[in-house]
C-alpha cells in the first residue's frame, strides 16, 4: 500500500521551487479565509483545482474525500440550523443558512485541497530545504517535514494492529458511542507505543549520519527561482490583489 | 604506543541503563579491534551486542544516558568526549529495524542525507551516490521511494546510506534479522565484498551461526560479558559452550560431537566437510531404524481428522493491482502442523490471512470448517481459528497480563469467572503462570511474544495460526517457542505457521507448502519435499546443514538428534 503522499509525476508543478508552490498555498489560503460568498469561493475552488490539475495530483484526492464530504455536510446542517436568515423553508432551517453553510463548506475544502496539492507535488526534502531559503533554520524545517512524514508511517502501523485486534474479539461496529470509544484504547496503546519507538531509532540513526555535524550543510537537491516561478507568483499576486480590491471596494 | 594504532580500543567498559536495577548492561569490556578486521558479535538476547555497538559510535553515553565507566577509543578518539555526529565521519552504524531508519522521498536522496551533513559538495555527493548505489546493489532504484522498497533492499539502503559517510569501520546491529531468506543473502554479500576490499573494518552483530564461518574473529558474549573471543573455526567448535548460553550450535559439530571421541580441533563445520569425516569414521545409517522414522510418520498421516480448512482456486488482487494469490488449492486436515515457506511478498500472509476471514479471495472461495468466508466475518470464524501477528507489540495494550489475555474472552461476552478460568488456562499452556499482575511492556520479547499466543489461546481457538512466532527471538527462546507450538499441536490443535527459519520447519513442522509468486510450488511432508534440496535452492531457501549432511548419505534426516539416533558407530 501506497502511504505516502508524495506523488512523483512529471508536470510543471513538480518543476516550480517549493517556496512558490508555499506562496501560492498560503495566497489560497488568504483568499479562502477573506470571502464567504458561495460565487466568489467557488471560482477560487476552480482556481485551485485548475492548478492542481496542472499538477497531476487530483487523483490523491480520493484518499482524503472521505474527510471533504464530511466537513462540507457538518458545515451545511450546522449553519442551515443556526444562521440566522429570512427565507424560511423548514422550521429553523434558512436558505440563506444552507448557502451559506455550503460557502463555509467550500472555504474548509478548498483549503485543505491546496495543501494536498502542495504535499502531493512536493517532496519532503524540498519543503525542508524551501524553508530554510526562507530563513527558517534547518532543525525546525527538518522536524516540520519529519512531522508530514510520521503520519503515513502511523497509518500503516494502524492498519496492521487494527487487523491483529480483529483477530483476537476486537469488534468496532456495535455499542453505543461511550463503549465504541472505549475500543479503541487497544488499538491506541500499541499505536502510540509503536510510533514512540520508531521515532527513537528515527532519532538514533540520524544522529549517526551526523545530523547536526555543523551548520553549513550542503544539500543535493538544487531550487532556484525560474522564468516559471516569477509567472505562477505573478499570476497568483495577481489574483491576491484583484480579491483584496473586490473586498474592500464592494465589500463583500 | 600511540593510541591510533588499533581502530578500536575499548578499556574497562561498563553501562548500566538508568532503568536498569538489577546488574549493567555491560561490564568491564576490553576489546581491541585491528583495521581490516571483519568481527562477529554473538551472543543470545540482553547479552550486551547492541549496548556495546552503541557505545562505539558514542549514541551511548551521549543519546542514552546511564552510568558509564572505562574508555573507548575509536580511531584514536575519545568517544566519551565526542558528539555522535563527528563520530560519524569514523564509524557507520546500521540498525536491525530497517523501517524506522529510512525517512527520505527516494533512494538518492537517501544516500545524500549524510554527506550533506557534513558539507560535502554537490558534485561530489553525486559521485559518492553513484558509488554506493554500485555497492549495495541498488543501480537502477536511485528514484524509487524506500517504502516501495523489498525489505532486503531497504535494508541495503540503509547500509547505502551509512556507507555514504565514508566512516572506516561499519557496525551492524542484527542487520538480518527482520529479513527472507532472499534479502539476507543480499546484506552478506556486501558484507563479504566490502571485506574483501580491505579498507572497511566490519563489526557485525548476528545471530545466522553459519554466516559466521566468513568472519576473521568471532566474539562471544553473555551477561554483558565478553566470554569467548577466537577465529570462526575455534569458536564455532565450542559447540556445547554455544548451547549452554542459548546460541544454536552449528549442527555438524555438534552431530560429530556425539557420534565420535573426535577432538574438538578435528570437527567438521560445515556439510561438505562432515560427508568426508562421516565416510573417514566409517559411520553407517542403521536402515531398520530409519524404516521406524517413516513408518511413525505414514502413522500420523493417517491420524489426522477431518479436512477443516480448503481453499479452493483462491485468487487475490490487492485494491493497487497486485495479484498476491495466484490459484492456490490446499487442503488442511484436523491436528496437522504446516509450515508456510517461502519469500517476502510470496504471498504466505496474504493467504493465512484468508484462513481467519481477514481477507476474502477475489476469486475462488475458502472453506472454514464447512463456512464460506464469503459469507462469515473475522469475529464469527474467529471462534475456530485464532490469528498471531509477528510483532507482539502490534497487539499489547494492557497494564497486566491477566487483563491483556482476557481481552478476547472478555470481547466476547464471556463472564468474569469464565474469563479467569480462561486466563488460567492460557497461562498454563505458555507456562507462565504466576505472571497475572505483571506489566506485560516490562517482559522480554519473548515472554511477550507467549502472551501474545496466550492471549489467541484465550479465545480457545481449534486453529491457531502463527506469523513468525521467532523472529526476533535467540535460539533459546525460540526453542521454547516452538516447544509451545509443538504440546498446543499435540493437545489437538491444528497449527498453520509462517516462517523462513528452515530448521524449526525441519524440526517441528509435520507439513510444508513453499510458496513464490503467489502460487505453491512445493508442498507435502517436511521430509519429501526436504529431501528435494536443489529445487529448494533454486527458490533460494538453504535447508539446514544436518539435511543436506544426510541427503548427501542417501537418506533425509530433520535434526541432529533423529540422525545421532540412526548412526552405527
Amino acid at each position: 500500500m501506497e502511504m505516502f503522499l508524495y506523488m512523483d509525476k512529471d508536470s510543471i508543478l513538480h518543476k516550480l521551487d517549493p517556496r512558490t508552490k508555499i506562496f501560492i498555498m498560503l495566497i489560497s489560503f488568504a483568499i479562502a479565509l477573506m470571502f464567504s460568498s458561495l460565487s466568489l469561493l467557488l471560482i477560487l475552488s476552480f482556481l485551485v483545482i485548475l492548478y492542481g490539475a496542472l499538477g497531476k495530483v487530483l487523483s490523491n484526492l480520493k484518499r482524503i474525500r472521505v474527510i471533504l464530504i464530511m466537513i462540507a455536510i457538518m458545515s451545511v446542517i450546522l449553519w442551515a440550523l443556526t444562521y440566522p436568515g429570512t427565507t424560511r423553508l423548514w422550521g429553523p432551517v434558512t436558505k440563506e443558512g444552507i448557502i451559506y453553510g455550503i460557502a463555509i463548506g467550500i472555504k474548509f475544502d478548498v483549503m485543505i485541497i491546496a495543501g494536498m496539492i502542495f504535499l502531493s507535488s512536493t517532496k519532503i526534502e524540498e519543503i525542508s530545504l524551501g524553508l530554510v531559503k526562507l530563513g527558517i533554520p534547518y532543525r525546525p524545517a527538518f522536524a516540520f517535514s519529519t512531522a508530514v512524514r510520521l503520519v503515513p508511517m502511523i497509518v500503516s502501523t494502524s492498519y496492521i494492529i487494527t487487523q491483529a485486534q480483529k483477530s483476537r474479539g476486537l469488534d468496532l461496529d456495535t455499542g453505543n458511542i461511550l463503549q465504541r470509544i472505549k475500543k479503541y484504547i487497544p488499538l491506541l496503546i500499541p499505536v502510540l507505543i509503536s510510533v514512540i519507538r520508531q521515532a527513537n531509532i528515527l532519532a538514533m540513526a540520524l544522529e549517526s549520519k551526523g545530523f547536526g555535524y555543523s551548520d553549513k550543510r550542503t544539500s543535493y537537491l538544487e531550487i532556484k527561482f525560474e522564468v516559471r516561478d516569477y509567472a505562477f507568483l505573478a499570476v497568483a499576486l495577481l489574483i491576491l490583489i484583484v480579491a483584496v480590491y473586490f473586498k474592500f471596494k464592494y465589500r463583500l | 604506543m600511540t593510541l591510533s594504532d588499533k581502530e578500536i580500543i575499548v578499556k574497562d567498559l561498563t553501562f548500566r541503563y538508568k532503568e536498569q536495577k538489577d546488574r549493567n548492561a555491560i561490564e568491564g569490556i576490553n576489546l581491541e579491534v585491528e583495521k581490516g578486521e571483519f568481527i562477529v558479535i554473538m551472543g543470545p538476547s540482553g547479552a550486551g551486542k547492541s549496548t556495546l555497538a552503541q557505545c562505539l559510535n558514542g549514541l551511548i553515553p551521549h543519546f542514552t544516558k546511564g552510568h558509564y565507566s572505562g574508555e573507548v577509543v575509536v580511531r584514536g578518539i575519545k568517544v566519551k568526549e565526542t558528539p555522535v555526529s563527528k563520530m560519524a565521519k569514523e564509524i557507520g552504524l546500521v540498525f536491525q529495524d530497517f523501517e524506522a531508519q529510512l525517512f527520505s522521498t527516494n533512494t538518492k536522496l537517501e544516500i545524500a542525507f549524510g554527506p550533506e551533513n557534513f558539507g560535502v559538495p554537490r558534485e561530489e555527493i553525486e559521485e559518492i551516490i553513484r558509488r554506493v548505489l554500485k555497492i549495495v546493489n541498488l543501480e537502477g532504484l536511485e528514484d524509487r521511494p524506500p517504502s516501495t522498497l523489498s525489505g532486503g533492499q531497504k535494508q541495503r539502503l540503509a547500509i547505502g546510506s551509512v556507507l555514504a559517510c565514508m566512516p572506516s569501520i561499519l557496525c551492524m546491529d542484527e542487520p538480518t534479522t527482520d529479513l527472507d531468506p532472499i534479502g539476507k543473502i543480499g546484506v552478506f554479500n556486501i558484507a563479504k565484498q566490502l571485506h574483501e576490499e580491505k579498507e572497511l573494518t566490519l563489526i557485525i552483530i548476528e545471530h545466522e551461526t553459519e554466516e559466521a564461518l566468513n568472519a576473521d574473529r568471532i566474539i562471544l558474549m553473555e551477561k554483558g560479558k565478553i566470554i569467548k573471543d577466537g577465529k570462526p573455526r575455534e569458536v564455532l567448535k565450542e559447540v556445547d559452550l554455544m548451547e549452554k548460553i542459548g546460541l544454536m550450535p552449528l549442527q555438524i559439530p555438534k552431530y560429530f560431537s556425539q557420534v565420535s571421541n573426535l577432538e574438538k580441533a578435528d570437527l567438521p563445520l560445515t556439510y561438505e566437510e562432515g560427508v568426508q569425516k562421516f565416510k573417514e569414521l566409517g559411520l553407517q545409517i542403521d536402515e531398520g531404524k530409519y524404516q521406524e522414522i517413516l513408518r511413525r510418520e505414514d502413522e500420523r498421516e493417517k491420524s489426522y481428522g477431518d479436512v477443516i480448512i480448503q481453499a479452493k482456486d483462491v485468487e487475490y488482487v490487492y485494491s493497487n493491482g497486485t495479484k498476491a494469490l495466484d490459484g492456490i488449492n490446499l487442503e488442511i486436515r484436523e491436528g496437522e502442523f504446516i509450515a508456510l515457506l517461502g519469500h517476502n511478498g510470496s504471498g504466505k500472509t496474504t493467504l493465512a490471512k484468508h484462513f481467519n476471514c481477514l481477507l476474502k479471495p477475489t476469486r475462488g472461495s475458502v472453506i472454514v470448517y464447512g463456512k464460506d468466508t464469503k459469507n462469515s466475518n473475522v469475529y464469527e470464524i474467529g471462534n475456530y481459528v485464532g490469528y498471531a501477528f509477528q510483532n507482539p507489540d502490534h497487539q499489547i495494550f494492557a497494564d497486566t497480563v491477566y487483563d491483556e489475555i482476557a481481552f478476547g474472552p472478555r470481547m466476547r461476552g464471556c463472564t468474569e469467572e469464565e474469563v479467569k478460568e480462561r486466563v488460567a488456562e492460557a497461562l498454563k499452556a505458555v507456562d507462565m503462570e504466576g505472571f497475572e499482575k505483571e506489566d506485560p511492556f516490562a517482559l522480554s520479547k519473548g515472554e511477550r511474544q507467549r502472551i501474545a499466543v496466550a492471549s489467541i489461546l484465550a479465545a480457545r481457538p481449534k486453529v491457531i495460526i502463527l506469523d513468525e512466532p521467532t523472529t526476533g527471538l535467540d535460539y533459546k527462546e525460540q526453542k521454547r517457542m516452538m516447544e509451545l507450538v509443538k504440546r498446543l499441536n499435540e493437545s489437538g490443535h491444528t497449527i498453520i505457521m509462517i516462517t523462513h527459519t528452515m530448521w524449526i520447519v525441519a524440526e517441528y513442522a509435520h507439513k510444508v507448502a513453499v510458496m513464490r509468486d503467489g502460487k505453491i510450488e512445493m508442498y507435502g511432508k517436511v521430509r519429501d519435499v526436504f529431501k528435494e534440496e536443489e529445487r529448494l535452492l533454486e527458490l533460494s531457501l538453504k535447508p539446514p546443514s544436518i539435511v543436506s549432511l544426510s541427503n548427501r548419505l542417501g537418506k533425509t534426516f530433520l535434526s541432529v538428534e533423529e540422525m545421532v539416533s540412526c548412526t552405527k558407530r
